[in-house]
């Protein structure tokens, strides 16, 4: 039966689009890494678990944007106007021309309405490509050079201007290769800030004039321009020559970021859910010191003592301050130190969710049926509708009439987060944040886009979109020509395996996908005022969810997932019932993974209350970068590879398990926690919003001494861990007395008596197939997954 | 539930809505006669639209969803996305700019013979009537060579945007033809 049912191998799709991947056509970005540098990016991490048995970091600390990168902050500066006889044009662009429709940019950077306001914000997205560069670029030969020498060194690179960057800076960025998140879809977006001035003026023809200036960077934080542009663009309006653009051009590449230390996938993780605000202040001390270090070697006097008031830490860690000087004023700007892929410029979760909840809240509007969308009925929350149908690949448009076009550009950017949770991806590559009706034939062809535009002539046209979401009456509308859902395979199977089962309709229940009680949860966070950050971690982990539902919902139905690549003497659920221990010897073979359910009614309820949604999601292209991002972030995200620490944690959160079960959570947990990396890991799934450490420390309690002391033992490496220590902090005080309990028997009994031998010899163990197992591990979990999929 | 309150109430007293777009070459003063109309006893100073402008006027029970748009000619493929359930046109010409009229007769006629707009009514404002060298509402007619449509309800009403006048009359031809169309 199942061999009728084929999986959705994502073969063809990737290998069309990244030609270059050898053998390995399933894992393409996964692929391209690992032929980088398959040793290095591993042997790193392990050379990290062996060398710092006590969570310290010797290591050389890396830079995030190190001072001799050869990227730059900012690309180019572009400057357009409204011709009053031309409409659009585009007057200075440096430090070259970039490549590309130069009117069509020209439009962008002059959105609709703006003579009737004095200011405006807009942001765009350019995909540019290799071929891009080819463009001429007379003027100048020493320019040309230059170019010249990119493209030799990208010659021999299909990837183009892509690879070619990151080629040169590898050896700065070897081990967090796996963190171009972009990977396999492309050379980065270039992000467009974009400022217009309309300035009434008698003088002139008319009688306005409308200028405006773009920045294109490819870093995500764009916002932390918009400062500089207000001030050039203001000496634009008195100066209209190439050198206002080149004095900004200059101030903001000599921005200094080089103390911002570069953080892997999760630290990047663990700082985020964590509101404490030194987290992880260690990496930015060490950064500072090393920078000291090089500087006494290059003077070769002794090291002043006042010198190190030079550089200041950061108050907060989750930014990095720092200064661009811009006609000698000096304007300070705060970096995020926690870039997620899909997050871009600043926009608030928070205002998005409120526009729309407001109105529904008052005075609720039925939505037509559409079983990817309307997951909770007719009455399912806008916000609820909006995120499926990002995920879904529907064609979504914000609408903001007689709002500025900044406002509809933050919504959308707003929704590819919320949608994505910094987990799925692919979203912002196919926003378009502000647009206008000159783009509408580009706009149409591609399949599935959420785009920003303040025209209301768009609200006439429902064959342009799936889903209207109108800002200014908070209003979602579906389409009357919106595709029905296709009848998948997935569906069908998921109805007959569950025919016989007498499934409740989902009208006997009032919430089976439980996104009611979710929103309700998050309004309430926004009504405390929990903050942007709270909503944003709450996002996440609904996105989280998803993904492990839809794991499980794969497994049930087509046998395995992509979605999940299970660890080392893990087996597919059927044969492998959670909890039991493999090897009776080694407390880390576990068995079990993926996401709990309480009991197989509620999975069942769930799943086939998410069964259209998780279709609908399983053809598109987010889907399919998740897939490449499990198996690249495999190692990075995951040092732990058995048991599956995430499922056990849950098991203990949500079951009630017999004393047997947990203590041998407890007991697979303490083996298994060992190493900075992996410390790293047990913190991810336990966040302070989800009771930190609370679950762990209920292992101070297990009736089995052994049990105890493990946890004991658990709880001293991660309390000495530079990210641990804060959440061993976080403990309740009842946990902490409980801790010295258990230390003070241990330290009576251990005076006559020696340690217990059971647990000495899982240390032994864990710590052998730790250090000597890991490269065949690649092979095998590569091998394993390859063999499974084609 | 309050749009289809005043929905009823619109039937009742026999309110209409209309969506009317006003299209013409730059400069020709549709901006002006957008906001002579909204802001009737206001001097009206404009400068060059960029998109769009779009607003609401009640005049005589008929609310007309006035949509003013950008004349460059870069932007004047634009104007089709505007066509899809306009009930009315309304080309602004600049009566004293006779170098361009036979551009803007094309696109006037470009325009009516849109498959969306065939049953639009068209009204054209021949605009500027105040400045010297100025052609008359029956020259302007001659030379967009109206009197060649066949099944269309066209007026050419003279305006001076500047101060308001010919602008009201030519709203009421609007909505007078607008009543008989829907009675149909």
């Amino acid at each position: 039966m199942s061999s009728t049912l084929p999986y959705r191998p994502s073969n063809d799709s990737l290998s069309t689009s990244n030609p270059k991947n050898n053998g390995l056509p399933r894992l393409s970005p996964a692929a391209s890494f690992i032929a980088r540098s398959p040793s290095h990016s591993h042997g790193s991490f392990r050379r990290k678990s062996s060398d710092y048995p006590a969570g310290q970091k010797m290591r050389r600390c890396k830079s995030q944007y190190p001072l001799d990168s050869p990227e730059r902050h900012v690309e180019y500066i572009l400057v357009a106007s409204f011709h009053i006889d031309r409409g659009p044009i585009m007057e200075h662009q440096y430090p070259a021309a970039i490549s590309g429709d130069e009117s069509m940019l020209a439009e962008l950077m002059l959105p609709d309405q703006t003579h009737v306001r004095s200011q405006d914000w807009t942001i765009f997205f350019l995909h540019k490509d290799t071929s891009a560069d080819d463009d001429e670029d007379d003027e100048d030969g020493t320019k040309k050079k230059k170019k010249k020498k990119r493209k030799k060194s990208k010659a021999d690179d299909s990837d183009g201007l892509d690879g070619s960057l990151h080629n040169e800076s590898n050896t700065a960025s070897e081990e967090d290769s796996s963190d171009d998140e972009e990977g396999g879809e492309g050379p980065p977006l270039m992000y467009v800030l974009n400022l217009v001035n309309t300035k009434q003026d008698n003088t002139v023809r008319r009688g306005a004039v409308v200028k405006a200036m773009a920045i294109c960077t490819r870093h995500s934080f764009l916002h932390i321009y918009k400062p500089l542009l207000l001030l050039a663009l203001e000496d634009y309006f008195k100066s209209p020559y190439p050198e206002t653009l080149a004095s900004l051009y200059d101030a903001v590449n000599n921005m200094d970021l080089s103390l911002m230390p570069r953080m892997s996938i999760l630290e990047r993780h663990i700082l985020q859910s964590s509101n404490t605000k030194d987290m992880f202040i260690e990496k930015f001390e060490q950064m500072v010191r090393q920078r000291e270090e090089e500087e006494a070697e290059d003077i070769e006097g002794p090291p002043s003592p006042r010198k190190t008031s030079r550089y200041v830490l950061p108050r907060d860690t989750h930014e990095f301050e720092s200064k661009v000087v811009y006609n000698d004023i000096p304007i300070p700007v705060k970096i995020p130190t926690v870039i997620w892929p899909e997050t871009v410029g600043d926009f608030s979760l928070v205002k998005l969710i409120q526009t729309f909840a407001g109105p529904h809240a008052a005075a609720p509007q039925g939505f037509p049926n559409h079983p990817h969308l309307t997951t909770s009925g007719p009455f399912t929350h806008p916000i609820i509708v909006l995120v499926n149908a990002i995920l879904t690949q529907k064609r979504v448009i914000f609408l903001g009439h007689n709002r500025p076009s900044g406002e509809v550009a933050e919504a959308v950017l707003a929704a590819c987060a919320i949608a994505s949770g910094g987990i799925l991806r692919g979203f912002t590559r196919h926003a378009f944040p502000y647009t206008d009706l000159t783009k509408i034939d580009d706009l149409l062809k591609v399949p599935g886009f959420i785009a920003g535009v303040t025209n209301p002539t768009f609200a006439n046209h429902p064959e342009w979109w799936d889903v209207l979401c109108d800002l200014p009456t908070g209003r979602m509308k579906i389409s009357s020509h919106i595709e029905p859902a296709p009848v998948t395979e997935g569906l069908l199977f998921f109805q007959q395996q569950n025919a016989t089962t007498p499934i409740h309709t989902s009208t006997s229940q009032t919430d089976p996908t439980g996104d009611h009680l979710f929103m309700e949860d998050i309004l309430r966070s926004i009504s405390q005022r929990h903050g942007e950050n709270a909503v944003r971690a709450k996002w996440r982990s609904y996105i989280v969810k998803f993904t492990r539902v839809a794991a499980a919902f794969e497994e049930a139905v087509y046998g395995a997932s992509n979605l999940y690549i299970i660890g080392p003497g893990e087996e597919l659920s059927p044969d492998s019932p959670t909890g039991h221990q493999a090897d009776p010897l080694d407390p880390t073979s576990l068995r079990g993974h993926g996401y709990v359910w309480p009991d197989e009614t509620s999975k069942q309820r769930e799943l086939s209350a998410s069964v259209s949604r998780i279709e609908g999601w399983r053809n598109t292209r987010s889907y399919y970068s998740y897939i490449q991002d499990i198996a690249a972030m495999y190692y990075p995200a995951r040092p732990i590879q058995r048991p599956d620490i995430h499922h056990h944690h849950d098991r203990l959160r949500s079951l009630k398990l017999s004393h047997a079960d947990s203590g041998a959570i407890y007991l697979a947990l303490a083996h298994a926690v060992k190493d900075y990396a992996g410390i790293c890991q047990l913190l991810t799934v336990t966040p302070e919003n989800q009771a930190g450490l609370f679950y762990i420390s209920m292992g101070l309690f297990h009736p089995d001494q052994v049990v105890r002391e493990a946890t004991v033992d658990l709880l001293d490496r991660i309390s000495s861990h530079p990210a641990g220590r804060h959440f061993w902090t976080h403990l309740t005080r009842f946990a902490k007395l409980g801790y010295f309990r258990v230390k003070r028997e241990r330290e009576s009994a251990q005076s006559p008596i020696t340690a217990a031998p059971g647990g000495s010899i899982g240390v032994t163990n864990a710590g052998t197939s730790f250090s000597v197992e890991p490269q065949s591990l690649v092979g095998v979990a590569l091998g394993d997954n390859i063999k499974r999929k084609s | 539930m309050g749009a289809s309150v005043s929905k009823m109430m619109g039937k009742i007293f026999g309110t209409k809505e209309m969506r009317i777009l006003m299209l013409g070459l730059d400069a020709a003063g549709k901006t002006t006669i957008l906001y002579k109309l909204k802001l009737s006893n206001q001097d009206v100073t404009t400068i060059p639209t960029v998109g769009f402008n779009v607003e609401s006027v009640t005049y005589k029970n008929v609310k007309f969803n006035v949509w003013d748009v950008g004349g460059q000619d870069k932007i004047r493929p634009l104007w089709r996305h505007y066509y899809s359930g306009t009930q009315g046109l309304i080309f602004v010409v600049d009566s004293s700019d006779t170098a361009r009229l036979e551009e803007a007769r094309s696109e006037l006629h470009k325009i009516i013979n849109d498959r969306e707009m065939k049953d639009a009514l068209l009204l054209v404002f021949a605009n500027k009537q105040d400045i010297a060298g100025h052609l008359s509402p029956e020259e302007i007619t001659q030379q967009l060579q109206l009197t060649k449509l066949k099944d269309k309800l066209w007026y050419v009403a003279p305006s001076v945007a500047t101060d308001g006048t010919g602008i009201f009359e030519g709203l009421a031809w609007l909505s007078n033809n607008v009543k008989t169309q829907t009675a149909k």
